[in-house]
């Protein structure tokens, strides 16, 4: 059976501005949102989309991808139809292939794809903090016959030379790329979702293989390869949330759009949930001097001290008399006696010693990635 | 441990008035996330039983609806499962519906040919039990039958509905009675027993010679105290939580508000399974002032919440106050309603009255789905 849309998910990437945080898992592996892993969100709105199979490309660290992704059962993709499985760079005959840019790890996988014979095929990062589902892309992909679709996303000019850029006809054509371009011709950024044709990407793929000019990368390979040919390439504009979280402060940031609405993930939004794994843990505990608002807390964590505008995953502990102001604990990170902490992100199982104090006149947001005791950090 | 087979056995369930009006006692929801069955069932997950029988008296819909494929219990889903069984002949017969005559009708589930010893456990006594070491002690007795019994402290009447126990010099029990004093300390059967198979086949057919209302543990009780079975006893010494009324159940969950209980019941390296439902963490919004309690992941508090456990989703909204109450799932306090010692069950609308409680002694239970 033909599959109509199959997914691949990028998710090698190192992610280096994430500091220690990445210094023992990829990127996508971060957590995020007090209960998640940032790959959750491309993995779960792939399934909100009906899409039941997914390739997820591994590289950086991918032990603990492989072993998280496991068969899909996290995200439901266990059933009858559905595959899930990582794609990590393997020996073969020709020798060891890293997956040496984006369009490369697809490419080194066709034999993979090419079992599953899908009409069209969705690349995304496994990056990026959003909920979108695809169907209406996919629509749109399929109703103007196109070779290639990219969700656009509309960012201030302003920011305009962070991102890939893409320039648009008046017929949502794209008629240029810019990677971070110094003077944007436009402020629509690549959202690292693409749609395509299998047949066309496959012969693309296959000849950029063979271009030793080439850096195998989907912007600056193979969309202007497209764009030279007059292939049919068309924008999908996106304006729902949507977050690389590549730094310390931009995480950060989005853990706290959680707590301002600007981002929700309640049980009662309809757009559909955000999978992830289960924790064996107890609902969270509040102590009788215990102060939490403004904030989101996951099963599992205690708090006996004073929490605002915090993001608190799971195990986690906030003693007595401890303080923390916007502040995001990753799981089982630990907060001593009459501790105070601000501005920050604590890595997951780090602990700060009863009563030391933590950025608390700093307005950067600084990430703890190690413990911190009394008398020297 | 593929020798042994696992039996969760509702039967002796306690009827908790509203709780258990629709659903049996082992799937009332319990401290905001687990339903009461899940200790047990993780009990036999963790010492390595891997084939378990739930022994249902009735509305096993409400049992499907927690257990699913039973996969969130087992270790290898090609060789563990997770059946529950009813008595479908008995099933309107209060009198006969009786665990003996449930595992008769079900035998073909119970007689495979791997299976050795048969390890049977209620769900009304809340507790961390290890089986491993109580088979082995069950196998050097030599006897075809362990009880498992605790030491308890009865002066507060805890243990008043169990079963009490004499021993022998040699830890074997002699006399097994319902009657005995509010003591500092009785000897009190858990109603959990490791059979070797004949045994308990043996066992079930003398029951048909005695009387047919009796329960498994009757049976057991009156070939002890007739001298025709010498039962082997197997001390527990984790703490116990039972609970045989609307009265424990309340007290026991509030007992766990109490960080030094939940680590009695609780361990790091025993962890209490459940079903999964991918809720997301709770919010707590700028009004929000929670003390001593648990609250369940999906939830949303706007309002101040003392001595209470909160199950997922439920949304407390601004200037409500909820105090020393059982909220469970999908259940939403309005806007300045003010709630004391109330029970809700699941998707309850409390939005018309300002001010509903009980009292300490006695809480107010309200009916899953009600608008009040």
């Amino acid at each position: 059976m033909a599959e109509q849309l199959i997914a691949m998910i990028l998710a090698g990437g190192k992610g280096t501005r994430l500091q220690a945080l990445t210094k023992k898992i990829a990127k996508p592996a971060v957590s995020f949102g007090a209960k998640y892993r940032i790959v959750d969100f491309s993995i779960s709105n792939c399934v909100n989309s009906g899409i039941s199979t997914i390739g997820v490309l591994t590289q950086y660290e991918s032990t603990f991808l492989d072993s998280y992704i496991g068969n899909g059962e996290k995200w439901g993709l266990n059933g009858l139809h559905s595959l899930m499985t990582t794609l990590a760079p393997k020996q073969t005959e020709e020798g060891l292939n890293w997956y040496n840019g984006t369009a490369e790890a697809i490419a080194q996988n066709i034999e993979w794809i090419d079992a599953l014979n899908p009409e069209n095929i969705l690349i995304l990062s496994g990056d990026h903090i959003y909920k979108m589902t695809f169907n209406d892309m996919l629509w749109r992909h399929q109703s103007n016959n196109a070779d290639a679709t990219i969700a656009l996303f509309e960012v201030d000019p302003k920011e305009a030379s962070r991102f890939g850029i893409m320039v648009c006809d008046e017929n949502d054509n794209i008629v240029e790329f810019q990677e971070k371009p110094r003077s944007p011709k436009s402020n629509l950024a690549s959202m690292g979702i693409y749609m395509f044709k299998w047949k066309t990407l496959r012969k693309l793929l296959i000849e950029d293989l063979k271009n030793p000019d080439s850096t195998h990368d989907f912007g600056t390979d193979i969309i202007p390869t497209m764009i030279a040919r007059h292939m049919t390439i068309k924008s999908y504009r996106y304006s729902g949330y949507w977050r690389d979280v590549g730094t310390i402060p931009s995480l950060h940031a989005a853990n706290m759009d959680l707590i301002d609405g600007k981002f929700d993930l309640s049980s009662f939004d309809e757009e559909g949930r955000i999978f992830t794994e289960d924790t064996y843990s107890l609902p969270h505990y509040v102590g009788k001097s215990g102060n939490v608002t403004n904030s989101i807390a996951n099963q599992g964590a205690i708090i006996l001290g004073k929490a605002d505008y915090c993001v608190i995953s799971n195990e986690v502990v906030i003693e007595y008399d401890a303080e923390c102001d916007h502040v995001v604990l990753l799981p089982n990170a630990y907060v001593g006696k009459g501790a105070k902490v601000k501005n920050a992100i604590i890595a997951s199982g780090v602990k700060i010693g009863d009563w030391c104090e933590v950025n608390t006149e700093g307005d950067d947001i600084i990430l703890v990635s190690q413990n911190v005791t009394k008398g020297g950090e | 441990m593929n020798n042994a087979i696992g039996v969760c056995n509702l039967h002796y369930s306690p009827n908790i008035g509203l709780l258990t009006a629709h659903r049996p006692f082992g799937s009332v929801s319990f401290l905001g996330r687990y339903a009461v069955m899940d200790f047990t069932l993780s009990n036999f997950s963790n010492s390595g039983i891997n084939q378990v029988v739930i022994l249902a008296k009735n509305y096993v819909y409400s049992i499907n609806n927690h257990i699913q494929n039973g996969y969130a219990w087992i270790n290898n889903t090609k060789t563990g499962w997770i059946r529950t069984v009813i008595n479908e002949r008995r099933i309107n017969d209060a009198t006969f519906n009786t665990d003996v005559s449930n595992l008769s009708a079900n035998l073909p589930q119970l007689d495979l040919h791997n299976i050795q010893y048969i390890v049977v456990a209620p769900v009304h006594f809340l507790t961390s039990m290890d089986f491993r070491p109580i088979i082995d002690d069950h196998i050097a007795s030599g006897r075809g039958v362990t009880m498992v019994y605790t030491n308890g402290d009865n002066s507060k009447g805890e243990f008043k509905n169990c079963t009490s126990i004499k021993l022998d010099k040699s830890k074997k029990i002699v006399k097994s009675t319902l009657q005995h004093n509010q003591a500092k300390s009785v000897d009190v059967s858990l109603d959990t027993f490791i059979f070797n198979k004949d045994t308990l086949f043996d066992l079930m057919k003398s029951q048909q010679d005695i009387s047919e209302m009796l329960s498994l543990a009757d049976v057991v009780s009156y070939c002890i105290n007739n001298g025709t079975l010498k039962v082997n006893a197997y001390k527990h010494t984790n703490r116990v939580f039972p609970i045989f009324s609307i009265t424990d159940y309340v007290s026991v969950s509030m007992d766990l508000l109490n960080h030094a209980s939940r680590e009695q019941l609780f361990h790091d390296d025993w962890p209490v399974y459940t079903t999964t439902n991918n809720t997301p963490p709770s919010k707590y919004g700028s009004k929000a002032s929670v003390k001593n309690s648990l609250i369940g992941n999906g939830s949303i508090i706007n309002g101040k919440v003392e001595n209470c456990i909160i199950s997922r989703d439920v949304v407390i909204d601004e200037g409500a106050v909820v105090k020393n109450c059982i909220i469970f799932t999908r259940t939403h306090i309005g806007k300045d309603v003010k709630l004391e010692n109330t029970i809700c069950d699941k998707n309850v609308k409390i939005k018309q009255v300002t001010k509903l409680g009980g009292s300490p002694t006695e809480y107010l239970v309200i009916a899953k789905g009600a608008n009040v």
